[in-house]
């Protein structure tokens, strides 16, 4: 059951685009893929298909001819879509053609500029990867009425303002792609703040890195996507040791390395190996070098931080932000002693009611053997509302301080 | 589709000389944008709005029907102009609305209109 289960997921985003294109309807495609799903499940035991996707895609196909038929009926209504509905006939003939990948199509129609990116986030998880609404309301933390209306809202935005079915133009494409890359952003931010859930995101995480790499399938030559895959990568290769048995947050620099997924960071370094070979870098580009550095103290034992802080260098020069500056600062701290870190600290303004700054200053001043300024900071810091496992971290290195 | 392109722009963004220049200067180009998209088909309907200062808003409110002097809402930015479009898509629309020339500041909103079947 496991085995058909894991079938239907990794079949849903190419049939569930497909059936999208077709109807021109993201619910009716959802719904037919969901009743298609459950046939499979009865069917599938006594009768193993060859091709999953494909008998999905034909059985899906028909129960929403048939539920549009019904309502047709029931209407006696012009069919209220966008674009002419192709008639049973049409459809049914569709359903022996091979399964049209529609996959690009569905992601730009689900990220589109016109939606927030919170929308867009949740949208594409949803009907791309077949999520759950309870289990996209605890990761990204609302309830779930709140997320099933930021959903609905969004469908029906996409369906009411004329959101088109297409890949966009040359001339709309860098924007467009723009979108979808901060789409994923958002959803892997979710899937990789929460370590503090505790396994808890580990499946969601599981979905965006899938996505990530269904990107990067689907545009291969476009070096911010594969950079943005190799991210995700580098960064659960670590998620095994990022909390230790206690439940504490691990940092990089003290994790267990053997605990990290020694293929993933293959398969990162390798991604972020094609995206290079394309001579134009960009902001994951570098994020994702960064944790490769990282990463590479599986390989050398140390961890390279003067290499660190070049690439946040980088990184502050094409997008400027204040976690740029506070990671910077750390870095530095790590490559040239805790007073050189303070010093760049000390540059960045406007953040002292942020839990990263007072973090990384006590960690900073606690290094640098100030243990006053340290205490301050690490309880400033433990005001701010730290999640579960950072606050253990914390409270873990204020008690150090004490003689 | 069809879509309502509405314009928004900065209070006061065509005052003084320099403002009334620069008046001049977006008139010209919306009547060029008007003009092509009128050629291709495209736009259905559009004007300028005079100031808000001429804007008088009836309140129903309680059964009871109240006359005001002025917009509807006290905003930085006031309703400047309209065009109606018939385009395929939200994309043909944003394509279009990115060329409706504002004042630094300015804001176009794209609503799609609601269709009743004949």
């Amino acid at each position: 059951m496991k085995r058909f289960g894991e079938a239907i997921a990794a079949a849903r985003p190419r049939v569930v685009a497909a059936l999208a294109a077709r109807l021109r309807d993201l619910d009716q495609a959802e719904d037919a893929f969901a009743e298609a799903s459950a046939t499979a499940l009865v069917a599938w035991p006594s009768a193993a298909p060859r091709d999953p996707a494909a008998w999905l895609w034909r059985a899906a196909l028909r129960r929403a001819i048939d539920a549009r038929r019904r309502a047709a009926v029931r209407d006696r209504a012009v069919l209220d879509t966008p674009a002419p509905p192709p008639t049973p006939e049409e459809a049914l003939m569709a359903a022996d053609e091979p399964i049209p990948d529609e996959r690009l199509r569905l992601i730009f129609v689900c990220c589109h500029p016109a939606l927030a990116p919170e929308s867009r986030a949740a949208l594409t998880l949803k009907v791309v990867c077949g999520l759950s609404t309870p289990r996209l309301a605890r990761a990204f933390f609302v309830a779930e009425p709140a997320m099933l209306q930021r959903i609905t809202r969004a469908k029906k935005k996409i369906a009411a303002a004329g959101v088109p079915f297409e890949v966009p133009d040359r001339q709309a494409w860098p924007e467009r792609l723009e979108a979808v890359l901060t789409t994923l952003e958002v959803a892997y931010a979710q899937a990789y703040e929460d370590a503090a859930l505790a396994g808890e995101s580990a499946p969601f995480a599981a979905e965006v890195l899938r996505l990530s790499g269904l990107l990067a399938e689907l545009m291969p030559e476009e070096p911010e996507v594969l950079g943005l895959a190799a991210l995700v990568r580098f960064a659960e290769a670590r998620r095994p040791a990022r909390l230790d048995e206690a439940g504490a947050m691990v940092p990089p620099g003290e994790q267990d390395m053997a605990l990290w997924r020694r293929d993933l960071i293959g398969e990162g370094a390798s991604l972020l190996d094609r995206a290079a070979a394309f001579g134009a870098s960009g902001p994951r580009q570098i994020l994702a070098a960064i944790h490769a550095a990282h990463c590479a103290r599986a390989e050398t034992g140390i961890t390279p931080w003067a290499d660190i802080a070049a690439l946040y260098d980088v990184l502050a020069a094409i997008r400027p932000h204040a976690a740029t500056a506070v990671n910077r600062a750390v870095a530095v701290g790590e490559a040239h002693g805790a007073e050189a870190g303070l010093a760049e600290l000390a540059r960045v303004e406007g953040v002292e009611d942020w839990l990263p700054y007072q973090a990384a200053l006590a960690g900073l001043s606690a290094r640098a053997g100030r243990k006053a300024a340290a205490d301050r900071a690490y309880a400033a810091a433990l005001a701010l509302d730290p999640a579960p496992a950072e606050r253990l971290y914390l409270e873990t290195c204020r008690r150090r301080l004490e003689p | 589709m069809q879509y309502m392109i509405l314009i928004y722009e900065p209070e006061g963004c065509y005052d003084g000389e320099a403002g009334q220049a620069a008046l001049q200067d977006i008139v010209a180009k919306h009547m060029a944008l008007a003009g092509e998209l009128r050629a291709k088909g495209i736009q259905k309907d559009g004007a300028g709005l005079q100031g808000v200062e001429t804007a008088t808003t009836v309140v129903t409110e309680g059964g009871r029907q109240t006359i005001h002097d002025g917009p509807f809402a006290e905003t930085r930015e006031h309703l400047g102009g309209y065009y109606l479009i018939d385009v395929p898509n939200l994309d043909d629309a944003i394509s279009i609305a990115r060329r409706v020339p504002v004042m630094d500041g300015g804001k176009v909103e794209i609503r799609p209109l609601i269709v009743h079947d004949q």
